[in-house]
């Protein structure tokens, strides 16, 4: 038997085996993960989803929207339609009082008649200087997802929304990581008295709750975007932490540590340069999954009203203003919830598909 | 057994007394004191308010003074409503938020250990894809959306269920969509540990050994698999209670219940740090409670833990 095996190894030196006899193509730790991750379905429509939503928000302003603060007067909780505002806007005019008419018992009257069609002619040629500075025909304006109550459009809002979300998730998420990842492989590696300390205050922090310390944070120290980061920040490091302590306390005694220590590097290059790229996966993958938990910190906060402030808006705070209206004004809800909720699903997938397909013990196994 | 949990229990007291003294400085930190406003007010009458509240004292006297009271019980005045002090508002809305919070975990825990159960005896049919999806919606779905869609659907389409508003005003009616949406998201976690921990205790030995000696499965269900696949819900127990207490401010937010989770936003827009920091001690001595009471009922169910 193991004369077969050698055998088979003298003829085909480029061919390697795995335990099933299959032949193995040397492939990288990513083409592997890739072509993992390119069979789960589920995945693979996350990340799609997410590519759609980083061209939408990248592209923000070159699309045919208003700003985000782009306030029209009389346009105000317009219907999401496709039909241009100037119609919906006569429309409502004429039903409103049509039924104040009806209620007395009566037809429109001569006043009320030439107002609709006051308003008709307005329609047509009325201009407004927008915020841009660029003169248009204000009332043939299309609202596909609707106004708010200032007359804003929504879907200018969920989009430029969307953007202070995911920045404040991508940005929340790196600094967390990168924290996470400097303390837990400095104790990881240098171990004794340092790690026991770092684990303490872990342990500490853990017992907190951490998100009314947040609360308490953006209360006491105002509520700007920059504190809401380093509030976010400085609660959200631990787990990653722990995490990658335990990955270099696993790595850390291994032959190319060994091989770069004989050599005569220090502890800061063989963190650095040896350990944590060897962390890279969980490191992805912890990224990838903190960034849902973030934006929905931030979307939380912001409901709450210590978030993100006027005249910018975040997910959260779109969906806040839609509670309130809901009852009468349920676009307002739905299409930020959608969107937001959309986007939390496929981060998600994407972040389980990554896990999967980065495990090392489903390497070259399909 | 007993000695581990003096032990234990005796372990709260420094982690109780760490909270207090970080909340204490870390708001001692804040630019501007409670009773800086936008209004100009008269220095002398500044003073006689910071003497009244002993703001004029040195830091480390406040903190001693503010810790003998915290052990005595007392939370101290609010700084915004005078004529209340904040034992009075905690004792008023906490009972809303501990039935509030308690019945949603109650539920999250029978209901989704239930799921669960079902899903791994009835692997892979209908009922286990039903419950796992209802899961995956539960974990993505945030409860400032779960809340609103609830509301929507039962209380202002359907019309059967109240929008906002206490037992005092309501009834028993209430209770219903708060508790099913704050609970939604622990359901599908409980249901997802539950169904894996469920599926690996049915293929252990000791579940194979209690078929061969001929027990009835209800016996082996109940007496057998519960016990050894309850481990995972029970350690995921301490998660779920911090996650159920920020879960609460939001639903008590949406709903307009006057619990704890309320009044410590509203006295985070007021800035009323007293109120602020009692609400953080009364939180968090509930949460280093159920941890504490989640490691007695985890050293009693898995015997391989050493009370050492």
């Amino acid at each position: 038997m193991a004369n077969s095996i050698t055998n088979k190894t003298v003829k085909n030196e480029s061919v390697v085996l795995n335990e099933f006899d299959q032949p193995v193509k040397g492939v990288s730790l990513w083409q592997d993960a890739w072509k993992r991750l390119k069979k789960n379905k589920m995945a693979m429509f996350g990340l799609l989803m997410i590519i759609f939503y980083a061209l939408i928000s990248l592209s923000a302003p070159l699309l045919p929207i208003y700003s985000y603060k782009q306030q029209v007067l009389g346009h105000q909780f317009l219907p999401p339609s496709t039909r241009p505002a100037g119609e919906l806007m006569y429309e409502r005019q004429d039903y409103l009082l049509r039924a104040m008419a009806n209620k007395e018992g009566r037809e429109l009257n001569a006043v009320e008649i030439e107002r609709l069609s006051d308003l008709r002619d307005s329609i047509t040629t009325e201009k407004k200087i927008l915020l841009s500075g660029e003169e248009i025909l204000v009332h043939e304006r299309v609202y596909i997802f609707g106004t708010d109550s200032l007359g804003r459009d929504v879907l200018a809002r969920i989009i430029y929304g969307g953007q202070v979300s995911i920045l404040i998730g991508l940005v929340g998420a790196l600094a967390s990581v990168f924290i996470g990842v400097v303390l837990g492989a400095l104790s990881g590696y240098i171990g004794g008295t340092f790690d026991s300390l770092m684990m303490r205050f872990v342990d500490i922090m853990y017992s907190l709750p951490y998100m009314l310390l947040v609360i308490i944070f953006m209360a006491v120290f105002g509520r700007a975007i920059g504190n809401l980061f380093f509030a976010l920040a400085i609660v959200s490091w631990l787990t990653v932490a722990r995490v990658v302590r335990g990955q270099i306390m696993s790595l850390k005694n291994s032959e190319y540590v060994e091989a770069a220590r004989s050599s005569g590097a220090g502890t800061a290059r063989i963190v650095f340069l040896h350990l944590i790229p060897n962390t890279a996966g969980v490191i992805i993958v912890y990224t990838t999954l903190r960034v849902p938990s973030f934006i929905m910190l931030e979307a939380f906060l912001s409901f709450l009203g210590l978030g993100v402030q006027a005249p910018f808006a975040s997910w959260g705070v779109l969906i806040q203003d839609g509670v309130y209206a809901m009852t009468t004004y349920s676009w307002l809800l739905w299409f930020p919830a959608t969107a937001m909720t959309l986007f939390l699903f496929s981060m998600n997938f994407l972040g389980d598909g990554l896990r999967d397909a980065l495990d090392p013990q489903s390497k070259n196994k399909l | 057994m007993s000695k581990y949990i003096l032990r234990r229990a005796l372990g709260l007291i420094p982690t109780m007394f760490i909270i207090v003294t970080i909340c204490f400085f870390f708001i001692r930190l804040a630019p501007g004191g409670p009773f800086s406003s936008e209004k100009k007010i008269d220095p002398q009458i500044l003073k006689n308010i910071e003497a009244k509240y002993h703001l004029d004292e040195p830091l480390v006297v406040q903190y001693v003074r503010y810790l003998g009271n915290v052990v005595r019980g007392d939370l101290g005045p609010s700084y915004k409503y005078k004529d209340y002090d904040v034992n009075f508002y905690i004792g008023k809305s906490l009972p809303k938020s501990l039935l509030l919070g308690s019945l949603a975990l109650f539920f999250a825990v029978i209901m989704g250990m239930g799921a669960g159960m079902l899903s791994s005896l009835r692997q892979n049919t209908w009922v286990d894809y039903l419950s796992m999806s209802v899961a995956v919606i539960g974990i993505s779905v945030p409860l400032f959306v779960i809340g609103p869609v609830f509301m929507y659907i039962f209380a202002i389409k359907l019309d059967i269920l109240p929008t906002s508003g206490w037992i005092d005003e309501q009834g028993l009616k209430a209770l219903i969509i708060p508790v099913f949406s704050l609970s939604l998201a622990y359901f599908a976690t409980v249901a997802r540990l539950s169904r894996a921990s469920f599926l690996e205790a049915l293929r252990s030995d000791y579940v194979r050994t209690a078929r061969a000696k001929g027990l009835k499965a209800s016996v082996i269900m109940f007496k057998h698999v519960l016990k050894g696949a309850s481990l995972p819900v029970v350690s995921y127990l301490g998660p779920a209670f911090s996650g159920i207490i920020t879960g609460s401010i939001v639903i008590e937010q949406i709903f307009r219940i006057p619990g704890l989770g309320r009044h410590f936003v509203q006295s985070a827009f007021n800035r009323d740090y007293t109120m602020i920091m009692g609400t953080v001690i009364v939180y968090s001595l509930i949460l280093v409670l159920m941890n504490f009471l989640v490691d007695v009922i985890y050293g009693y169910l898995d015997p391989r833990i050493s009370y050492k």
